[in-house]
Protein backbone atom coordinates (compact mmCIF):
# COMPACT_ATOMS: atom_id res chain seq x y z
CA UNK A 1 0.00 0.00 0.00
CA UNK A 2 1.06 3.42 -0.92
CA UNK A 3 0.70 6.68 0.57
CA UNK A 4 -1.47 7.64 -2.07
CA UNK A 5 -4.14 4.53 -0.98
CA UNK A 6 -3.18 5.68 2.81
CA UNK A 7 -5.21 9.03 2.30
CA UNK A 8 -7.95 7.18 0.44
CA UNK A 9 -8.46 5.29 3.56
CA UNK A 10 -9.72 7.81 5.30
CA UNK A 11 -11.00 5.54 8.18
CA UNK A 12 -7.11 4.37 9.14
CA UNK A 13 -6.35 7.77 8.12
CA UNK A 14 -8.29 9.48 10.58
CA UNK A 15 -7.62 7.67 13.32
CA UNK A 16 -3.57 7.45 13.31
CA UNK A 17 -3.86 11.23 13.09
CA UNK A 18 -5.92 11.23 16.17
CA UNK A 19 -3.66 8.50 18.08
CA UNK A 20 -0.67 11.48 17.20
CA UNK A 21 -2.35 13.75 18.82
CA UNK A 22 -3.39 11.64 21.62
CA UNK A 23 0.20 10.78 22.09
CA UNK A 24 1.97 14.17 21.55
CA UNK A 25 -0.93 15.13 24.41
CA UNK A 26 0.03 12.61 27.10
CA UNK A 27 3.98 12.89 26.36
CA UNK A 28 3.88 16.75 26.82
CA UNK A 29 1.34 16.20 29.44
CA UNK A 30 4.32 13.83 31.42
CA UNK A 31 6.72 16.02 30.96
CA UNK A 32 5.53 18.81 32.21
CA UNK A 33 3.91 17.04 35.34
CA UNK A 34 7.49 15.90 35.99
CA UNK A 35 9.01 18.79 35.68
CA UNK A 36 6.64 20.69 38.16
CA UNK A 37 6.62 17.46 40.73
CA UNK A 38 9.27 15.70 40.55
CA UNK A 39 8.40 13.45 43.19
CA UNK A 40 5.73 11.87 41.38
CA UNK A 41 6.81 8.17 39.87
CA UNK A 42 6.06 8.68 36.53
CA UNK A 43 8.17 5.84 35.15
CA UNK A 44 5.39 3.36 34.54
CA UNK A 45 3.94 6.38 32.46
CA UNK A 46 6.48 7.50 30.45
CA UNK A 47 7.49 3.70 29.82
CA UNK A 48 3.69 3.05 28.05
CA UNK A 49 3.80 6.22 26.34
CA UNK A 50 6.96 6.03 24.87
CA UNK A 51 5.89 1.66 24.12
CA UNK A 52 2.75 3.29 22.90
CA UNK A 53 5.30 5.39 20.40
CA UNK A 54 6.84 2.74 19.05
CA UNK A 55 3.47 0.56 18.35
CA UNK A 56 2.31 3.79 16.67
CA UNK A 57 5.44 4.48 14.29
CA UNK A 58 5.32 0.47 13.50
CA UNK A 59 2.08 0.52 12.41
CA UNK A 60 2.39 3.84 10.46
CA UNK A 61 5.88 2.47 8.66
CA UNK A 62 4.00 -1.30 7.74
CA UNK A 63 1.25 1.12 6.35
CA UNK A 64 3.55 2.98 3.92
CA UNK A 65 6.06 0.44 2.87
CA UNK A 66 5.18 -2.85 3.37
CA UNK A 67 2.45 -4.98 5.85
CA UNK A 68 5.28 -7.53 6.03
CA UNK A 69 6.73 -5.10 8.62
CA UNK A 70 3.77 -5.27 11.22
CA UNK A 71 4.23 -9.69 11.00
CA UNK A 72 7.85 -9.09 11.86
CA UNK A 73 7.09 -6.73 14.30
CA UNK A 74 4.59 -8.43 16.30
CA UNK A 75 6.52 -11.74 15.98
CA UNK A 76 9.65 -9.49 17.67
CA UNK A 77 7.40 -8.23 20.38
CA UNK A 78 6.13 -12.09 21.38
CA UNK A 79 9.78 -13.37 20.96
CA UNK A 80 10.69 -10.96 23.35
CA UNK A 81 8.06 -11.45 25.53
CA UNK A 82 8.67 -15.28 25.53
CA UNK A 83 11.87 -14.54 26.57
CA UNK A 84 10.76 -12.19 29.27
CA UNK A 85 8.14 -14.61 30.94
CA UNK A 86 10.91 -17.57 30.91
CA UNK A 87 13.46 -15.29 32.38
CA UNK A 88 11.34 -14.15 35.39
CA UNK A 89 9.24 -17.97 35.67
CA UNK A 90 10.64 -19.81 38.57
CA UNK A 91 8.54 -22.68 37.65
CA UNK A 92 10.62 -24.52 35.52
CA UNK A 93 13.36 -26.86 36.28
CA UNK A 94 16.73 -26.46 34.55
CA UNK A 95 16.77 -29.46 32.48
CA UNK A 96 14.15 -27.79 30.67
CA UNK A 97 16.38 -25.15 28.94
CA UNK A 98 17.04 -27.11 25.78
CA UNK A 99 13.06 -27.62 25.15
CA UNK A 100 13.11 -23.57 25.05
CA UNK A 101 14.51 -23.62 21.81
CA UNK A 102 11.39 -25.70 20.63
CA UNK A 103 9.03 -22.72 21.71
CA UNK A 104 11.87 -20.16 20.12
CA UNK A 105 11.29 -22.59 16.84
CA UNK A 106 7.50 -21.90 17.07
CA UNK A 107 7.25 -18.06 16.63
CA UNK A 108 8.18 -18.17 12.79
CA UNK A 109 6.00 -21.05 12.32
CA UNK A 110 3.09 -19.62 14.22
CA UNK A 111 3.40 -15.99 12.03
CA UNK A 112 3.62 -17.84 8.84
CA UNK A 113 0.52 -19.56 9.48
CA UNK A 114 -0.97 -15.87 10.36
CA UNK A 115 0.39 -14.21 7.22
CA UNK A 116 -0.68 -17.03 4.91
CA UNK A 117 -4.06 -16.97 6.32
CA UNK A 118 -4.48 -20.47 7.29
CA UNK A 119 -6.85 -20.41 9.79
CA UNK A 120 -7.53 -23.55 10.80
CA UNK A 121 -3.52 -24.68 11.42
CA UNK A 122 -3.10 -21.44 12.78
CA UNK A 123 -5.31 -21.99 15.85
CA UNK A 124 -4.26 -25.15 16.41
CA UNK A 125 -0.43 -24.95 16.15
CA UNK A 126 0.62 -23.53 20.33
CA UNK A 127 -2.57 -24.97 21.53
CA UNK A 128 -2.28 -28.76 20.22
CA UNK A 129 0.55 -29.07 18.43
CA UNK A 130 2.95 -27.68 20.56
CA UNK A 131 0.88 -29.14 23.54
CA UNK A 132 1.41 -32.13 23.25
CA UNK A 133 5.28 -31.68 20.76
CA UNK A 134 6.16 -30.21 24.31
CA UNK A 135 4.94 -33.00 26.52
CA UNK A 136 6.77 -35.49 24.38
CA UNK A 137 9.94 -33.38 24.24
CA UNK A 138 9.55 -33.35 27.99
CA UNK A 139 9.11 -37.33 28.28
CA UNK A 140 12.06 -37.77 26.03
CA UNK A 141 14.17 -35.86 28.35
CA UNK A 142 13.38 -39.17 30.75
CA UNK A 143 13.54 -36.61 33.74
CA UNK A 144 10.18 -37.23 35.73
CA UNK A 145 10.34 -35.44 38.42
CA UNK A 146 7.68 -32.66 38.43
CA UNK A 147 7.65 -32.82 34.73
CA UNK A 148 3.85 -32.41 34.90
CA UNK A 149 4.61 -29.02 36.39
CA UNK A 150 6.57 -28.27 33.01
CA UNK A 151 4.21 -29.87 31.07
CA UNK A 152 1.52 -26.88 32.07
CA UNK A 153 3.55 -24.25 32.58
CA UNK A 154 5.66 -24.01 29.05
CA UNK A 155 2.81 -24.65 26.78
CA UNK A 156 1.09 -21.80 29.26
CA UNK A 157 3.93 -19.61 28.42
CA UNK A 158 3.62 -19.57 25.08
CA UNK A 159 0.15 -18.86 25.38
CA UNK A 160 0.36 -15.93 26.52
CA UNK A 161 2.89 -14.38 24.83
CA UNK A 162 3.01 -15.94 20.96
CA UNK A 163 -0.34 -17.37 20.31
CA UNK A 164 -2.16 -14.05 21.64
CA UNK A 165 -0.18 -11.83 19.59
CA UNK A 166 0.03 -13.67 16.77
CA UNK A 167 -4.07 -13.15 16.44
CA UNK A 168 -3.08 -9.22 16.07
CA UNK A 169 -1.02 -10.62 13.29
CA UNK A 170 -3.49 -12.57 11.84
CA UNK A 171 -6.26 -9.56 11.55
CA UNK A 172 -3.95 -8.41 8.80
CA UNK A 173 -4.71 -11.51 7.02
CA UNK A 174 -8.46 -11.46 6.88
CA UNK A 175 -10.33 -11.06 3.44
CA UNK A 176 -11.48 -8.30 2.54
CA UNK A 177 -15.13 -7.96 3.16
CA UNK A 178 -17.30 -5.90 0.42
CA UNK A 179 -18.71 -2.35 2.26
CA UNK A 180 -15.85 -2.51 4.93
CA UNK A 181 -13.13 -0.21 4.36
CA UNK A 182 -10.70 -0.29 6.89
CA UNK A 183 -10.09 -3.79 6.66
CA UNK A 184 -7.99 -5.79 8.40
CA UNK A 185 -6.02 -2.83 9.55
CA UNK A 186 -9.03 -0.94 10.92
CA UNK A 187 -9.47 -3.99 12.96
CA UNK A 188 -6.04 -4.11 14.85
CA UNK A 189 -6.42 -0.69 15.40
CA UNK A 190 -9.21 -1.21 17.04
CA UNK A 191 -8.62 -3.30 19.44
CA UNK A 192 -4.84 -2.29 19.88
CA UNK A 193 -6.78 1.28 20.86
CA UNK A 194 -9.73 -0.16 22.57
CA UNK A 195 -7.23 -1.88 25.09
CA UNK A 196 -4.90 0.39 25.67
CA UNK A 197 -7.34 3.41 26.31
CA UNK A 198 -8.83 0.66 28.36
CA UNK A 199 -6.04 0.36 30.80
CA UNK A 200 -5.68 4.12 30.88
CA UNK A 201 -9.40 4.40 32.10
CA UNK A 202 -9.10 2.08 34.60
CA UNK A 203 -6.00 3.29 36.06
CA UNK A 204 -7.32 7.07 35.76
CA UNK A 205 -10.73 6.30 37.25
CA UNK A 206 -8.96 4.05 39.99
CA UNK A 207 -6.96 7.03 40.94
CA UNK A 208 -10.15 9.45 40.78
CA UNK A 209 -11.95 7.94 42.79
CA UNK A 210 -11.18 4.56 43.60
CA UNK A 211 -12.39 3.18 47.46
CA UNK A 212 -12.91 -0.75 47.10
CA UNK A 213 -9.99 -2.97 46.39
CA UNK A 214 -11.13 -5.29 43.96
CA UNK A 215 -8.43 -8.44 44.30
CA UNK A 216 -6.15 -6.73 46.99
CA UNK A 217 -4.11 -9.96 46.93
CA UNK A 218 -3.33 -9.58 43.71
CA UNK A 219 -3.00 -6.20 42.73
CA UNK A 220 -3.48 -3.92 45.56
CA UNK A 221 -4.58 -1.18 42.83
CA UNK A 222 -7.10 -2.32 41.18
CA UNK A 223 -10.74 -0.52 42.28
CA UNK A 224 -13.94 -1.15 41.43
CA UNK A 225 -14.17 2.28 40.79
CA UNK A 226 -11.71 1.84 38.31
CA UNK A 227 -12.55 -0.95 36.70
CA UNK A 228 -16.31 0.08 36.52
CA UNK A 229 -15.25 3.82 35.29
CA UNK A 230 -13.06 2.02 33.00
CA UNK A 231 -15.65 -0.32 31.21
CA UNK A 232 -18.36 2.51 30.65
CA UNK A 233 -15.67 4.85 29.67
CA UNK A 234 -14.53 2.09 27.09
CA UNK A 235 -17.61 1.17 25.69
CA UNK A 236 -18.57 4.23 24.72
CA UNK A 237 -15.32 5.11 22.90
CA UNK A 238 -15.91 2.06 21.49
CA UNK A 239 -19.36 2.82 19.95
CA UNK A 240 -17.99 6.01 18.21
CA UNK A 241 -14.59 4.62 17.12
CA UNK A 242 -17.27 1.56 15.25
CA UNK A 243 -16.30 3.09 11.97
CA UNK A 244 -13.19 0.75 12.14
CA UNK A 245 -15.49 -2.68 12.01
CA UNK A 246 -17.57 -3.63 10.14
CA UNK A 247 -19.99 -4.08 13.62
CA UNK A 248 -23.61 -2.61 13.73
CA UNK A 249 -24.25 -0.07 16.70
CA UNK A 250 -25.26 -2.89 19.12
CA UNK A 251 -22.41 -4.92 17.97
CA UNK A 252 -19.70 -2.26 18.68
CA UNK A 253 -21.26 -1.38 22.21
CA UNK A 254 -21.20 -5.31 23.10
CA UNK A 255 -17.67 -6.34 22.00
CA UNK A 256 -16.46 -2.76 23.52
CA UNK A 257 -17.50 -4.18 27.27
CA UNK A 258 -16.39 -7.53 26.24
CA UNK A 259 -12.81 -6.18 25.24
CA UNK A 260 -12.91 -3.72 28.28
CA UNK A 261 -13.25 -7.16 30.83
CA UNK A 262 -10.83 -9.22 28.62
CA UNK A 263 -8.70 -6.55 29.01
CA UNK A 264 -9.22 -5.99 33.24
CA UNK A 265 -8.60 -10.22 33.20
CA UNK A 266 -5.20 -10.02 31.11
CA UNK A 267 -3.91 -7.31 33.35
CA UNK A 268 -4.58 -9.50 36.49
CA UNK A 269 -3.16 -12.66 35.01
CA UNK A 270 -0.17 -11.00 34.28
CA UNK A 271 -0.06 -9.78 37.42
CA UNK A 272 -0.87 -12.50 39.68
CA UNK A 273 1.96 -14.47 37.33
CA UNK A 274 4.54 -12.16 38.95
CA UNK A 275 2.77 -11.72 42.57
CA UNK A 276 3.77 -15.51 42.38
CA UNK A 277 7.65 -15.00 42.00
CA UNK A 278 7.60 -11.52 44.22
CA UNK A 279 8.09 -9.51 40.75
CA UNK A 280 7.92 -6.01 41.53
CA UNK A 281 4.29 -4.52 39.88
CA UNK A 282 5.53 -2.93 37.86
CA UNK A 283 8.27 -5.15 36.33
CA UNK A 284 11.85 -4.25 35.61
CA UNK A 285 12.76 -0.63 37.53
CA UNK A 286 15.80 0.20 35.48
CA UNK A 287 14.11 2.50 33.07
CA UNK A 288 14.19 1.74 29.30
CA UNK A 289 14.76 -2.81 30.31
CA UNK A 290 12.12 -5.30 29.94
CA UNK A 291 8.96 -4.77 31.31
CA UNK A 292 7.34 -5.88 28.42
CA UNK A 293 5.03 -8.47 29.67
CA UNK A 294 3.84 -5.25 31.79
CA UNK A 295 3.11 -3.45 28.59
CA UNK A 296 1.51 -6.68 26.50
CA UNK A 297 -0.31 -7.91 29.55
CA UNK A 298 -4.20 -6.40 28.78
CA UNK A 299 -3.41 -7.06 25.17
CA UNK A 300 -2.73 -10.84 25.34
CA UNK A 301 -6.27 -11.80 26.07
CA UNK A 302 -7.90 -8.91 24.33
CA UNK A 303 -6.49 -9.70 21.36
CA UNK A 304 -7.30 -13.14 21.29
CA UNK A 305 -11.63 -12.68 22.46
CA UNK A 306 -11.42 -9.49 20.01
CA UNK A 307 -10.41 -12.19 17.14
CA UNK A 308 -12.97 -15.04 17.47
CA UNK A 309 -15.44 -12.67 17.82
CA UNK A 310 -14.99 -10.55 14.74
CA UNK A 311 -14.22 -13.89 12.86
CA UNK A 312 -17.61 -15.28 13.98
CA UNK A 313 -19.42 -13.02 13.31
CA UNK A 314 -18.03 -11.59 9.70
CA UNK A 315 -15.32 -14.11 8.64
CA UNK A 316 -16.31 -17.44 8.99
CA UNK B 1 41.76 -2.17 10.35
CA UNK B 2 42.27 -3.75 13.73
CA UNK B 3 39.92 -1.66 14.97
CA UNK B 4 37.62 -1.13 11.74
CA UNK B 5 37.62 -5.16 12.17
CA UNK B 6 36.41 -4.99 15.74
CA UNK B 7 33.82 -2.17 15.82
CA UNK B 8 32.08 -4.43 13.37
CA UNK B 9 32.48 -8.03 14.76
CA UNK B 10 31.55 -6.71 18.15
CA UNK B 11 29.56 -3.07 17.83
CA UNK B 12 27.57 -3.67 14.96
CA UNK B 13 26.94 -7.41 14.93
CA UNK B 14 27.73 -9.27 18.50
CA UNK B 15 26.15 -6.18 20.28
CA UNK B 16 22.98 -6.04 17.96
CA UNK B 17 22.94 -9.82 18.32
CA UNK B 18 23.20 -9.61 22.43
CA UNK B 19 20.48 -6.84 23.01
CA UNK B 20 18.09 -8.25 20.36
CA UNK B 21 18.03 -11.75 20.12
CA UNK B 22 20.05 -13.27 23.49
CA UNK B 23 18.78 -10.74 25.50
CA UNK B 24 21.71 -8.76 27.24
CA UNK B 25 21.02 -5.13 28.77
CA UNK B 26 23.20 -2.93 30.07
CA UNK B 27 22.99 -0.48 33.34
CA UNK B 28 25.23 2.31 34.00
CA UNK B 29 27.36 1.58 30.31
CA UNK B 30 27.97 5.42 30.68
CA UNK B 31 30.52 5.03 33.15
CA UNK B 32 32.85 3.64 30.70
CA UNK B 33 32.80 6.65 28.74
CA UNK B 34 34.16 8.57 31.42
CA UNK B 35 37.46 6.66 31.59
CA UNK B 36 40.26 6.18 29.23
CA UNK B 37 41.75 3.30 31.04
CA UNK B 38 40.55 1.10 33.20
CA UNK B 39 40.38 -2.52 34.74
CA UNK B 40 37.10 -3.92 34.21
CA UNK B 41 36.57 -6.54 37.10
CA UNK B 42 33.44 -9.16 36.67
CA UNK B 43 32.16 -12.23 37.88
CA UNK B 44 31.90 -14.94 35.50
CA UNK B 45 29.22 -17.54 34.23
CA UNK B 46 29.63 -17.95 30.34
CA UNK B 47 31.53 -17.60 27.34
CA UNK B 48 28.95 -14.44 26.84
CA UNK B 49 30.31 -12.81 29.58
CA UNK B 50 33.44 -11.79 27.44
CA UNK B 51 31.28 -10.98 24.23
CA UNK B 52 28.82 -8.34 26.27
CA UNK B 53 31.45 -6.81 28.06
CA UNK B 54 33.47 -6.47 24.81
CA UNK B 55 30.73 -5.19 23.03
CA UNK B 56 29.84 -2.94 25.41
CA UNK B 57 33.39 -0.95 24.85
CA UNK B 58 33.50 2.16 22.69
CA UNK B 59 35.58 2.12 18.86
CA UNK B 60 38.66 3.26 20.34
CA UNK B 61 38.49 1.40 23.70
CA UNK B 62 37.95 -1.94 21.60
CA UNK B 63 41.58 -1.85 20.13
CA UNK B 64 43.24 -1.34 23.48
CA UNK B 65 41.41 -3.73 25.95
CA UNK B 66 42.38 -7.01 26.31
CA UNK B 67 40.51 -10.08 28.03
CA UNK B 68 42.70 -11.52 30.48
CA UNK B 69 41.88 -15.98 29.39
CA UNK B 70 43.83 -18.84 30.70
CA UNK B 71 46.24 -19.92 28.17
CA UNK B 72 45.96 -23.39 29.34
CA UNK B 73 42.32 -23.61 27.92
CA UNK B 74 42.08 -20.68 25.18
CA UNK B 75 45.69 -21.54 23.84
CA UNK B 76 45.45 -25.28 24.33
CA UNK B 77 46.37 -25.65 20.07
CA UNK B 78 47.66 -23.16 17.99
CA UNK B 79 44.38 -22.83 16.09
CA UNK B 80 42.20 -22.16 19.24
CA UNK B 81 45.41 -19.35 20.71
CA UNK B 82 44.98 -17.56 17.02
CA UNK B 83 41.17 -17.67 16.95
CA UNK B 84 40.96 -16.12 20.44
CA UNK B 85 43.43 -13.60 19.76
CA UNK B 86 41.80 -12.62 16.28
CA UNK B 87 38.49 -12.06 17.91
CA UNK B 88 38.84 -11.08 21.30
CA UNK B 89 42.79 -9.14 21.46
CA UNK B 90 42.92 -11.39 24.74
CA UNK B 91 45.64 -11.56 26.53
CA UNK B 92 46.52 -14.86 27.22
CA UNK B 93 47.90 -15.56 30.82
CA UNK B 94 48.95 -19.22 31.92
CA UNK B 95 46.56 -20.12 35.23
CA UNK B 96 49.15 -22.17 36.97
CA UNK B 97 52.80 -21.40 38.05
CA UNK B 98 55.13 -22.80 35.32
CA UNK B 99 58.59 -24.07 35.90
CA UNK B 100 59.85 -20.96 33.41
CA UNK B 101 58.35 -18.52 36.48
CA UNK B 102 56.47 -17.26 33.50
CA UNK B 103 54.34 -14.64 35.60
CA UNK B 104 51.18 -13.80 34.66
CA UNK B 105 50.64 -10.49 36.79
CA UNK B 106 53.97 -9.32 34.70
CA UNK B 107 52.32 -9.68 31.47
CA UNK B 108 49.18 -7.87 32.78
CA UNK B 109 51.21 -5.28 34.19
CA UNK B 110 53.12 -4.61 30.79
CA UNK B 111 50.00 -4.30 29.26
CA UNK B 112 48.91 -1.56 31.70
CA UNK B 113 52.55 0.02 31.00
CA UNK B 114 51.40 0.60 27.47
CA UNK B 115 48.31 2.57 28.17
CA UNK B 116 45.61 -0.53 27.37
CA UNK B 117 43.06 -1.97 29.67
CA UNK B 118 42.17 -5.01 30.57
CA UNK B 119 38.71 -7.34 31.42
CA UNK B 120 39.56 -9.36 34.45
CA UNK B 121 37.39 -12.38 35.42
CA UNK B 122 39.04 -13.28 39.29
CA UNK B 123 36.83 -16.11 39.97
CA UNK B 124 39.26 -18.28 37.33
CA UNK B 125 36.80 -20.21 35.89
CA UNK B 126 33.02 -19.92 34.80
CA UNK B 127 32.01 -22.42 37.76
CA UNK B 128 28.37 -23.38 38.30
CA UNK B 129 25.95 -21.23 36.73
CA UNK B 130 24.70 -17.93 38.84
CA UNK B 131 26.78 -19.25 41.72
CA UNK B 132 29.83 -17.15 42.50
CA UNK B 133 33.65 -18.16 43.87
CA UNK B 134 36.30 -16.98 45.90
CA UNK B 135 38.13 -14.38 44.48
CA UNK B 136 41.49 -14.97 42.75
CA UNK B 137 44.29 -12.47 44.43
CA UNK B 138 45.61 -11.76 40.93
CA UNK B 139 43.24 -8.62 40.93
CA UNK B 140 44.84 -6.96 43.85
CA UNK B 141 48.57 -8.12 42.72
CA UNK B 142 47.62 -5.79 39.59
CA UNK B 143 46.02 -2.88 42.00
CA UNK B 144 48.72 -2.91 44.33
CA UNK B 145 51.38 -2.32 41.82
CA UNK B 146 48.99 0.39 39.57
CA UNK B 147 46.82 2.31 41.95
CA UNK B 148 46.90 5.13 39.40
CA UNK B 149 44.55 3.22 37.55
CA UNK B 150 41.02 2.91 37.78
CA UNK B 151 38.93 -0.73 38.21
CA UNK B 152 35.17 -0.48 37.50
CA UNK B 153 33.50 -3.36 38.98
CA UNK B 154 30.55 -5.18 36.93
CA UNK B 155 27.94 -7.50 37.85
CA UNK B 156 26.25 -10.01 35.66
CA UNK B 157 23.55 -12.24 36.01
CA UNK B 158 21.75 -14.82 33.58
CA UNK B 159 24.55 -15.27 31.58
CA UNK B 160 25.04 -18.95 32.86
CA UNK B 161 21.48 -20.04 31.74
CA UNK B 162 22.53 -18.83 27.93
CA UNK B 163 25.02 -20.59 27.70
CA UNK B 164 26.37 -22.70 30.82
CA UNK B 165 29.70 -24.71 30.96
CA UNK B 166 29.71 -27.30 28.34
CA UNK B 167 26.58 -26.52 26.49
CA UNK B 168 26.32 -25.54 23.13
CA UNK B 169 22.91 -24.84 22.32
CA UNK B 170 22.45 -21.02 22.91
CA UNK B 171 19.27 -20.24 24.41
CA UNK B 172 18.02 -16.70 24.97
CA UNK B 173 16.73 -15.56 28.57
CA UNK B 174 16.94 -11.99 29.41
CA UNK B 175 20.88 -10.88 31.02
CA UNK B 176 22.02 -7.93 32.81
CA UNK B 177 25.59 -6.44 32.55
CA UNK B 178 25.59 -3.71 35.62
CA UNK B 179 28.10 -1.48 35.72
CA UNK B 180 29.67 -0.19 38.73
CA UNK B 181 31.45 3.38 39.67
CA UNK B 182 34.83 3.76 39.04
CA UNK B 183 37.38 3.92 41.44
CA UNK B 184 40.62 3.03 42.86
CA UNK B 185 42.54 0.79 44.96
CA UNK B 186 43.30 2.62 48.70
CA UNK B 187 45.32 0.29 50.32
CA UNK B 188 48.70 -1.54 50.14
CA UNK B 189 47.08 -4.95 51.25
CA UNK B 190 46.43 -7.42 48.18
CA UNK B 191 44.09 -9.57 50.12
CA UNK B 192 42.49 -5.98 51.37
CA UNK B 193 42.10 -4.73 47.67
CA UNK B 194 40.49 -8.18 46.48
CA UNK B 195 37.60 -8.32 49.56
CA UNK B 196 36.85 -4.66 48.44
CA UNK B 197 36.26 -5.35 45.08
CA UNK B 198 34.54 -8.87 45.86
CA UNK B 199 32.01 -6.59 48.31
CA UNK B 200 31.44 -4.14 45.42
CA UNK B 201 30.41 -6.74 42.98
CA UNK B 202 28.16 -8.19 45.53
CA UNK B 203 26.57 -5.45 46.63
CA UNK B 204 25.85 -4.46 43.04
CA UNK B 205 24.18 -7.67 42.58
CA UNK B 206 22.23 -7.30 45.69
CA UNK B 207 21.15 -3.88 44.75
CA UNK B 208 20.59 -5.20 41.21
CA UNK B 209 17.80 -8.06 42.53
CA UNK B 210 16.17 -5.47 44.91
CA UNK B 211 15.49 -2.99 42.11
CA UNK B 212 13.37 -6.40 40.61
CA UNK B 213 12.66 -8.42 43.23
CA UNK B 214 10.13 -7.32 46.39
Amino acid sequence: MNLAQFSANKEVAFIILLIIGLLVFATLLFFIWGKLKPEANLIELKLRTKSWWTMALVFILAIVINPIISYFAFGLLSFMALREITTISKNVRDVDRRIMIWCYIAIPIQFILAYNGYFNLFVIFIPVVMFIFISFMLVIKGETTEIGRSMSVIPTQLMLTVFSLSHLAFLLSLPQIAGFNAGGRGLLLFVVFITEINDVFQFTWGKLLGRHAIIPKISPNKTWEGFIGGIITTTVLGYFLRFLTPFSEVESLVVSFVIACAGFVGDVVVSAVKRDIGLKDTGNLIPGHGGILDRIDSLAITSVVFFHIVYNLYYS
Amino acid sequence: MRSVFLFIIYRVIMRNFLRVIVGVKYSNIAVLNKHQQFILVANHNSHIDTMALMSALSFTQLKSTHPVAAGDYFGKSPLKSFITRLFTNALLIQRTKNAEGQNPIQAMSASLVKGDSLILFPEGSRGEPQKMQQFKKGVGLLLKKHPNIAYIPVYMTGMGRILPKGERLLIPFDSYVVFGEASYSQTDDTEAIVKEIEEKIIALGVAFQKSIFE
